[in-house]
């Protein structure tokens, strides 16, 4: 054996020394090792007696190319270093990991709760975030969507406008115009309402309904036939409209249900298409099924079927929607030619719609019309996200009750925070020791890092269930009676939000106690021998930031405390508001005759007859009937003139008014400030009455009487006899409008629905099932509508209000908790940390109650600080909510100073007990301890 | 080792062999040479050399790829250590995972020298 082989390495010690050599360590070895190979062979060469500079010439000849082996070297070398760089980073993590599990399982009771704060913070985020996502953020499932644009409001998705043509919503005339007249679109359709719809599927062909069956009633609406083609939709089963439907009134007797009505109805039969549904008394044929996971362009409210426009005068008898350019209820959506901008497809549309409207206005509208879509100018928007209702309703609740959940995870990370630093605090002797013995800052910190992240995620998971609790909670408060069917789902994005949001939480709360618990002064920890807290005892800056971070958790707590007082007080202002009538005794039922065919006369008859049938059930105590009614979310409104009155604008002269029944407001419970209420005199031949309320009266007749005044609408003259005090009829919120009440009976035409008003001696609910009996007694075939107690009604209406105002609550009790949570911490804290001076005190004579005070005051220093800062933000803040205050000012007094009593009783709660406890300590034991 | 002769003619003829077998079979010689204990790569190209007769390393720089390789393959380990001339030098040793791939390498190279011998010395183009 060759003896230069026989060389074993001496000194392993070497090897880690050449480890930090640094970025050039590859070359250096490459070279060194050929170098070695070409000494130790020209000095053998030489020992054969070549000469010096010969023997390195042949050393390197025998060599070879030198300068490709070593390149070749370098390549393999730099691999394998990334390799195993790759290789270490991954161990690191999988101990960081491993190490993290093991140290949170030991100390099981800090992980809980630490994960239970996390989990409600970034759970409630999750919740809200999903809401947000549903509602505001995500687009229609279909393709190119930033191409749709909307023509009109696009929140009045179940909006029905008689009187003059509007622009905000279309009738199909001027649909038809805006269609055929435009050069921006290569598509427009037209949607509908259609209302309840009474549907029967079990039954033969012809129509007829087999007795027993029950009334379905699917949510449907009216669409053109170009509808899915707009949409760029196809059909999952069957066929959508073709091209040649929906041209002629009442031709197409067809109907495309949604994928997910025909799974629930039909349970995905795939022999559905092609059965006939009786809709309204009119058979329908079952054409196709949507695509899977559309619900239509409404966003918050599903539909179930969509039904040819064309076939409204059949499937909704009596109403003549179709040709009449004053019955508005079509929203407009279309699909913008390539390379049309948004903006270009507004002037054009806009120059359209408004020919079309100037065009069929009688010549002394035109002038009104011009003026109004000056006012308010035509809108075309971006239809990407849809129509809705909801949005335009909500965006501000949901924004609000995000800004409060974003401050609770705020208070949740500074609580962790806390908590963590807290520990640092305790593992500053181990931190010492491992960066002693040669571990980077940097690769402690990464270790903590990776604590939080694995906290944060942990967190973050549990967060997601309270995420899928928290969102359906919040969508039955705020929908009242009947939860807002919004598509609430935990998908990939909420996923993504959540880690994401998982993450930050995981650097906001952990970086700061990580670069904390690394600076150390290893001299010193080291030194003190023993004490858990040693080595980070005693410096100033470490109790001074978990201070700052309490500090900070009772100005976020104050904040959300101020915001939640507001809008409770908002809450129960509105929920006791007077509203001008008995609401505690009211029940509200809704009929609709049209639909069995009562016109006229009749529907007079059929009117007076219901009147009778309800006063004689058990506790009603006066019966009266209206069109629009009571919190009914339905409102008409005229023009008029006033005798002795000269408007100045055209606005002046503008009302709203309703056609009610004889007592109407004896019923009601409303307040008469003058003259009488409708009687039964006030009948088709009796001469033609009118009773005004108080804004109308003191608006009109600044300086009189009205009583015995004239109004006139449309040519009919009709004399004021009655001044009412202001009703709140349609919102607790709406404030005080002009209101003119007539007769119904006296009006040109009666509607086909109308509303019962029902007065009762007891609770309202009682009678809600005689009244539906005794209605239904009276005629089979009428449609009743609803029957509710009006309180019902009116807690519908601010059903949103009472879901904020619930939630917000539930967070601000949350922050509270935290805040408290948190100082209590800090107050513990402080109080082992100065067991020995409490001792001294004590010894030199100090009373128990004095080192309690001592603390006491603490604790109350640190909750002013908070107070003091958080007094100006939560002022500032608060502004934003004044757009969902009722009778609350900007700057609402009671609720900052409950707030604040709040926030220091629970203060001088939390720190009360370390303060007792810092009392107990036996002076002896306390100085023995140092 | 089964090849021994050795002149300039037949290394050039080698190199018209498959490379891969050429490589194969030097990574075999150099996990052999450090079977031993570990050498440096000047000591593993004198023992080839020797061995071989200079036949397999066609410039001895090309054992330095072949070594480093072997290395990131984690077929050998290296350590730098002092020679025996008191020079700061690269050892190389044989790693369990090395130990290995020589005793299986070595049973393959017979098979296939065995195989391709029988093939090369047929005397007729049909199936004995």
């Amino acid at each position: 054996m060759d003896s230069s082989s026989s060389g074993t390495p001496r000194d392993r010690r070497s090897r880690i020394f050449r480890l930090e050599d640094g970025p050039r360590r590859v070359e250096r070895d490459v070279d060194e090792e050929i170098d070695f190979h070409i000494q130790m062979r020209t000095r053998r060469l030489v020992d054969s007696g070549l000469d010096p500079a010969a023997a390195r010439a042949q050393a390197l000849q025998r060599f070879g190319d030198l300068s490709a082996v070593r390149s070749e070297c370098l390549t393999i070398d730099h691999e394998r270093e990334r390799a195993m760089q790759r290789a270490n980073h991954l161990e690191d993590l999988r101990q960081d990991a491993g190490y993290a599990v093991r140290t949170l399982l030991k100390n099981k009771g800090f992980t809980a709760i630490v994960l239970l704060i996390l989990a409600l913070g970034i759970g409630a985020n999750t919740a809200m975030f999903t809401l947000v996502d549903a509602l505001l953020l995500r687009t229609l499932p279909v393709s190119h969507a930033e191409r749709l644009v909307t023509i009109g409001d696009p929140t009045r998705t179940g909006s029905l406008s008689e009187g003059s043509p509007r622009a905000d919503l279309a009738s199909y005339p001027l649909y038809a115009d805006v269609r055929a007249g435009n050069h921006s679109l290569s598509g427009l359709y037209a949607s509908g309402r259609a209302g309840r719809l009474d549907v029967f599927i079990d039954h033969d062909s012809g129509g007829s309904v087999r007795s027993g069956t029950e009334a379905e009633h699917p949510r449907g609406r009216f669409v053109s036939g170009n509808f899915f083609s707009v949409l760029q939709l196809h059909a999952s089963l069957g066929r959508t409209f073709a091209a040649d439907e929906d041209l002629v009134p009442g031709d197409d007797p067809v109907v495309v249900i949604s994928h997910d009505y025909w799974q629930r109805r039909f349970a995905g039969d795939r022999s559905a298409v092609g059965r006939t549904i009786v809709v309204n008394g009119t058979p329908l044929t079952i054409i196709g099924v949507g695509p899977a996971g559309f619900t239509g362009d409404i966003v918050g409210q599903p539909y179930d079927m969509w039904i040819p426009l064309m076939m409204q005068p059949s499937v909704m008898p009596h109403t003549e929607w179709m040709d009449d350019r004053g019955i508005s209820w079509l929203m407009l959506m279309g699909r913008l030619k390539p390379g049309v901008s948004v903006a270009q497809a507004r002037s054009d549309v806009a120059a359209v719609m408004k020919r079309s409207l100037v065009d069929n206005a009688k010549g002394d509208q035109i002038g009104a019309i011009e003026r109004d879509l000056r006012d308010d100018p035509i809108r075309v928007e971006s239809g990407a996200r849809g129509f809705s209702y909801y949005r335009s309703a909500y965006s501000e609740s949901l924004l609000t009750l995000m800004a409060a959940v974003a401050l609770v995870l705020l208070i949740a990370c500074a609580n962790v925070a806390n908590l963590l630093l807290a520990r640092a605090s305790a593992r500053g002797r181990e931190m010492s020791v491992r960066m002693a013995l040669g571990a980077g800052r940097l690769r402690l910190v990464q270790q903590l890092l990776t604590e939080s992240v694995i906290l944060a995620v942990a967190g973050g998971a549990l967060g997601l269930l309270v995420a899928y609790w928290g969102s359906r909670t919040l969508l039955h408060l705020a929908g009242g009676s009947s939860p807002i069917p919004l598509d609430a789902q935990i998908d990939g994005r909420v996923l993504i939000f959540t880690a994401l949001l998982a993450l930050i939480t995981a650097i906001f709360f952990g970086l700061v106690p990580a670069l904390r618990a690394t600076r150390v002064e290893l001299a010193t920890a080291l030194r003190s021998q023993g004490r858990g807290v040693a080595g980070t005892q005693g410096r100033p800056g470490k109790l001074a930031l978990g201070k700052l971070l309490v500090i900070a958790q009772v100005a976020l707590s104050l904040l959300l405390l101020v915001g939640t007082g507001m809008l409770v007080r908002s809450m129960q202002k509105l929920q006791n508001a007077d509203l001008g009538m008995a609401r505690d005794r009211l029940a509200i039922a809704e009929v609709d005759a049209q639909r069995a065919g009562y016109d006229g006369p009749r529907l007079v008859a059929l009117i007076r007859d219901l009147v009778a049938r309800m006063e004689r059930v058990p506790g009603v105590t006066g019966v009266s009937y209206s069109e629009n009614g009571i919190f009914s979310g339905t409102e008409s409104g005229t023009t008029l003139q006033v005798e002795g009155y000269t408007a100045r604008a055209d606005s002046d002269t503008v009302v709203a008014y309703d056609d009610v029944g004889p007592a109407y407001f004896h019923t009601i419970g409303a307040h008469l400030m003058q003259g009488r209420d409708f009687e039964a005199r006030d009948n088709e031949t009796g001469p033609k009455v009118a009773v005004i309320n108080t804004t109308a009266a003191s608006f009109f007749f600044r300086d009189g009487d009205a009583i015995g005044r004239h109004l006139t609408v449309d040519s009919t003259t009709w004399e004021i006899v009655g001044v009412v005090a202001d009703v709140e009829e349609q919102g607790v919120r709406e404030g005080p409008q002009r209101r003119v009440y007539f007769p119904m009976v006296q009006m040109e035409r009666q509607p086909g629905r109308f509303k019962l008003e029902i007065h009762t001696n007891g609770d309202p609910s009682r009678i809600v099932v005689p009244v539906r009996r005794a209605l239904q007694a009276a005629d089979p075939s009428l449609v009743v509508l609803s029957v509710d107690p009006l309180n019902h009604l009116i807690g519908d209406s601010i059903s949103r209000d009472r879901m904020v105002a619930q939630v917000v609550t539930f967070f601000g009790a949350l922050a509270l908790v935290l805040a408290a949570l948190g100082l209590y911490g800090v107050m513990a804290y402080a109080t082992v940390r100065r067991t020995s001076e409490f001792g001294l005190r004590m010894a030199l004579g100090a009373q128990p109650g004095d080192v309690t005070r001592l603390m006491l005051r603490e604790a109350l220093i640190l909750t002013i600080g908070g107070v003091v800062i958080g007094l100006p933000v939560a002022i500032m803040a608060t502004r934003l909510l004044a757009g969902q205050l009722y009778e609350v000012a900007v700057l609402d007094v009671p609720s900052i100073v409950l707030a604040i009593i709040v926030l220091s009783i629970s203060a001088a709660a939390a720190g009360l007990l370390p303060a007792i406890r810092a009392a107990r300590v036996p002076p002896l034991e306390a100085l023995r301890v140092e | 080792m089964g090849i021994s002769c050795g002149n300039l003619h037949t290394a050039n003829t080698m190199e018209d062999l498959d490379i891969g077998l050429m490589r194969g079979t030097l990574d075999l010689l150099i996990l052999k040479a450090v079977s031993w204990g570990p050498r440096h790569g000047y000591a593993i190209a004198e023992w080839i050399e020797q061995v071989s007769g200079s036949v397999l390393l066609v410039g001895e720089g090309t054992l330095y790829p072949a070594l480093h390789r072997l290395e990131k393959q984690r077929l050998v380990e290296a350590e730098w250590g002092v020679s025996e001339n008191n020079r700061q030098a690269k050892f190389y040793r044989l790693s369990s995972d090395g130990r290995r791939r020589l005793r299986t390498g070595t049973s393959s190279w017979y098979d296939f020298v065995e195989a391709a011998g029988r093939a090369l010395k047929a005397t007729s183009p049909a199936p004995a």
